[in-house]
């Protein structure tokens, strides 16, 4: 590590000088972490995108703060209680400032709240009816109808400073952003280097690490390279082939953690579907149940994927309410090509048929891949696959419901709100039914038993029973496969020894919790 | 002259015209940025929003007649992902690639002329030979590669040059220029060289074919025989008449360098405006896409007519008209 040596040397140089002229200063800790992509926005109502969301955690709080391992707990709220089913009266923190000197109060919340609706992500407030300030330091949130998991959305909720922001100006609020979290924008060259500073009067005490550096080094390759190098200490997705060699490099090491993001495959269980001639086969359980077991997850996880996935055992992971203890996909319908063509036989197709499946080529890890290894597997319960594989600028619009194209999807899902509600109402609840509920179906699925318990679920206050019902939902759909579960994405990161970093499952890189030697 | 000035104007604005509409109506095949900017369980009712925040509700048509109205204003549109103005984005990160680029074609010129005329005046030295079989290597290997490999011996495995970013830039003019430290052209290094290899092959085959062409005419033996230095002969009279097809190819490549410097600037991470222009067509940012290859078009109009103008000099038989 020449390279390393020379820079060491050279930084030594430089302080050794620094010393000599200002007096002994203290060692300040830094870090450089390479992203994968640089982020686009600083303003938390602007848009969505992991690397945006990473700086937007650093820069604001939210008032309930989600940990590492997704459990929640006080952020810029102390606590908070049900007044009755509807209502929630939230005590703020006190004595939070933000980066500007500016003191957080109630009207900040309430304004943030009401900035949403007008903004791009409305979706962050959806739930909320009304919020008013009781006094400095109290909030009252009403919902619609009960709804037991209120703060966990909250935790998405960044807030802005009311007078800073309205003069300002969203737009400027990229360039110039203004949060009371751990860290403050020090400067910002695009596609080059994004450096934040410790904010020291952090309300939850002082930043360990003083400067943090990220850079975005698009190519994978690149990445591995500039972590080798020691031009950065943590790279965030470090390339599945590159896994081993950075692995038997000394003075480096892999840390790799389940992700949320489940890979699986939507069925069209509508009538006449657009990819297949005549009738929709998949509109029989038998047929869906038969794709499941034509499938070898292990394969795909052990050949395409390197090992490095997780195959999913339901919908949602064990840490969300909804998770059924023991419940497993895999030992419900494990690979059974036999069994699969006994299926196809009864439910009278027993020559298979074909369709097309849709599949991103740039979203998730190896999804061309993996489309290419289905469409081996079913061809040997005789079921054709056409494989229509796109980018993922043009997928989402492709297979917007009501899907007009397509019959098989492959993509991804993940509840960071540690909650299965939100996604069974998205995904499985009946379309066109009730405002919000099953606008991405994808596979048109329509059970009234689940639409009952989904309902039932976003109208207990109680999370207790709320884990029961939407447990009750698990199990139906599991035995009904409107959908496939196939794996967990595996987050892999590359970092220097030294380096203290404990990945969380929402990917989020989170420099107040690391720490260097 | 006069005549020849406004011809070309004309050109060049029926060209970007042209670009224009071409690209605006090849955006909509490209897919649809409001998703990629709301989240992927948004409602109709959130789409909807989305859609009017970015002034994409209306039909494309509507859509170009504003773009093009507020353009002849000077408003170039504002990134959908970004919400910056188009025009500031790109010019925040040509000066990054031009450097790169004018470091990438110095690079080539100062190699490839010397050892281009050197292998058309001895065709059959083994030099030569040596030559040639390397600008072959050069022409065919990819630019990908050739970083990659770059990377790896100089950067990982010697730790002689750092793999990727830009380094410390010194300020001149309000420009950030990587040019004006020792830092910025320990990172310019690498990319440079890659960058410049395709185009130094190229250019060095030019100039040994012209060269090779020349030494048969008569002037040339005359000259010798006159008592010009072998030097001479071959820099002052051959080169010259050599040059002129080199310049044109020169044009050519430099535009083409600035276009297309996006591997190289995807793989050294270097910040210019390619890497840009890949992010944007990621994410279907229709207005930074539209904006950036107007200018592209626009920089190869102007290179063009700055070659025309070489040739005149070269060459004073060749007129403008």
């Amino acid at each position: 590590m020449k390279y390393l040596s020379q820079s060491a040397l050279r930084a030594g140089a430089v302080g050794v000088a620094i010393l000599a002229a200002t007096g002994a200063v203290a060692q300040e800790k830094s870090v450089t972490i390479g992203l994968t992509a640089d982020p686009s926005h600083l303003y938390p109502l602007a848009g969505e995108e992991l690397s945006s969301n990473i700086m937007y955690y650093h820069l604001y709080d939210p008032l309930v703060k989600r940990s590492a391992d997704l459990t929640f707990g006080p952020g810029l709220a102390e606590s908070w209680e049900n007044v009755d089913d509807t209502t929630w009266r939230f005590k703020l923190r006190e004595g939070v400032t933000f980066h500007n000197g500016n003191a957080f109060t109630a009207d900040d919340v309430v304004f943030t709240v009401n900035k949403a609706r007008e903004s791009i992500r409305p979706d962050l407030v959806a739930n909320i009816a009304e919020i008013k300030a009781i006094d400095d330091l109290t909030v009252e949130i009403t919902t619609p109808q009960p709804y037991a998991v209120l703060p966990n959305d909250l935790a998405e909720v960044l807030i802005l400073d009311e007078e800073y922001t309205t003069e300002t100006g969203d737009e400027q609020m990229d360039l110039k952003p203004m949060g009371t979290g751990p860290y403050m924008l020090e400067e910002w060259i695009k596609e080059e280097k994004l450096v934040l500073s410790a904010f020291d009067e952090y309300w939850a005490g002082a930043p360990k690490i003083k400067t943090v550096t990220f850079r975005p080094i698009t190519n994978p390759a690149t990445r591995t390279a500039a972590l080798l190098t020691g031009e950065v200490d943590v790279i965030q997705d470090l390339a599945v082939r590159d896994v081993e060699r950075v692995r038997n490099e000394e003075g480096f090491e892999v840390i790799t953690r389940p992700s949320l993001l489940n890979v699986v495959l939507a069925m069209d269980t509508r009538e006449k579907s657009p990819t297949i001639e005549g009738d929709n086969p998949m509109t029989d359980q038998r047929v869906r149940e038969a794709i499941a077991r034509a499938i070898d997850v292990d394969a795909i996880n052990k050949i395409v994927m390197n090992g490095l996935a997780t195959p999913s055992e339901q919908f949602v992971p064990a840490s969300h309410t909804g998770y059924v203890d023991g419940m497993n996909f895999r030992e419900m319908y494990p690979m059974d090509i036999e069994k699969s063509k006994e299926l196809l036989a009864e439910a009278g197709y027993p020559d298979g048929f074909t369709m097309t499946l849709d599949a991103t080529n740039n979203r998730y890890v190896n999804d061309a891949q993996i489309a290419q290894a289905l469409a081996s597997m079913l061809a040997k319960v005789g079921i054709t696959l056409n494989l229509n594989i796109m980018p993922k600028s043009n997928f989402w619009g492709y297979i917007r419901v009501p899907t007009e194209n397509s019959s098989f999807i492959m993509s991804g899902w993940d509840v960071p709100a540690g909650d299965a509600g939100s996604m069974y109402g998205a995904l499985f609840y009946t379309r066109d039914k009730r405002e919000g509920y099953g606008q991405v179906n994808r596979g048109s699925f329509s059970n009234a038993e689940l639409d009952k318990l989904v309902d039932e679920a976003d109208a207990t206050p109680s999370l207790e029973k709320r884990d029961e019902i939407l447990q009750e939902a698990t199990k139906l759909l599991m035995a009904e496969i409107p959908m496939i579960p196939l794996h967990y994405e595996q987050d892999i990161y590359g970092v220097r020894d030294g380096v203290t970093l404990e990945p969380r499952t929402d990917k989020f890189i989170w420099a107040y919790d690391m720490d260097v030697e | 002259m006069l005549g020849y000035l406004l011809k070309r104007l004309i050109q060049m604005i029926l060209v970007l015209w042209i670009v224009s509409v071409i690209v605006f109506m090849m955006m909509s095949f490209t897919g649809d940025p409001v998703f990629m900017v709301v989240p992927i369980d948004a409602t109709d009712a959130e789409i909807a929003q989305a859609r009017r925040l970015l002034g994409l509700d209306e039909s494309l048509l509507v859509q170009y007649w504003k773009f093009i109205s507020s353009l002849v204003q000077g408003d170039f549109g504002r990134s959908y992902v970004f919400r910056q103005p188009a025009m500031t984005l790109i010019l925040e990160r040509l000066p990054a690639t031009v450097e790169m680029v004018l470091v990438a074609m110095v690079l080539a010129v100062i190699v490839a002329i010397p050892l281009g005329v050197y292998a058309g005046a001895n065709p059959n030295g083994r030099i030569s030979r040596t030559i040639m079989a390397g600008s072959l290597l050069g022409i065919s290997l990819p630019g990908f590669w050739v970083g990659m490999v770059l990377i790896y011996l100089f950067a990982v495995h010697w730790g002689v040059f750092p793999s990727s970013g830009r380094g410390d830039t010194g300020e001149i003019f309000g420009l950030r220029i990587s040019l004006l430290t020792l830092d910025g052209w320990h990172h310019i290094a690498l990319p440079a060289i890659t960058l410049s290899l395709a185009t130094m092959a190229i250019l060095l085959r030019m100039t040994r074919a012209g060269m090779m062409e020349v030494s048969r005419q008569d002037f040339m033996k005359f000259a010798r025989a006159k008592g010009v230095t072998r030097k001479d002969v071959l820099y002052r009279h051959g080169l010259k008449n050599a040059l002129i097809p080199v310049v044109t190819i020169f044009g050519l490549q430099l535009g083409d360098l600035i276009a297309f410097a996006t591997i190289t600037e995807t793989i050294f991470s270097w910040p210019g405006m390619g890497k840009l222009l890949i992010d944007s067509i990621y994410r279907a940012d229709r207005p930074v896409i539209v904006v950036y290859l107007m200018l592209v078009a626009l920089i190869f109009v102007v290179i063009n007519f700055l070659v025309d103008l070489v040739y005149t000099l070269i060459d004073p038989r060749i007129t403008l008209k």
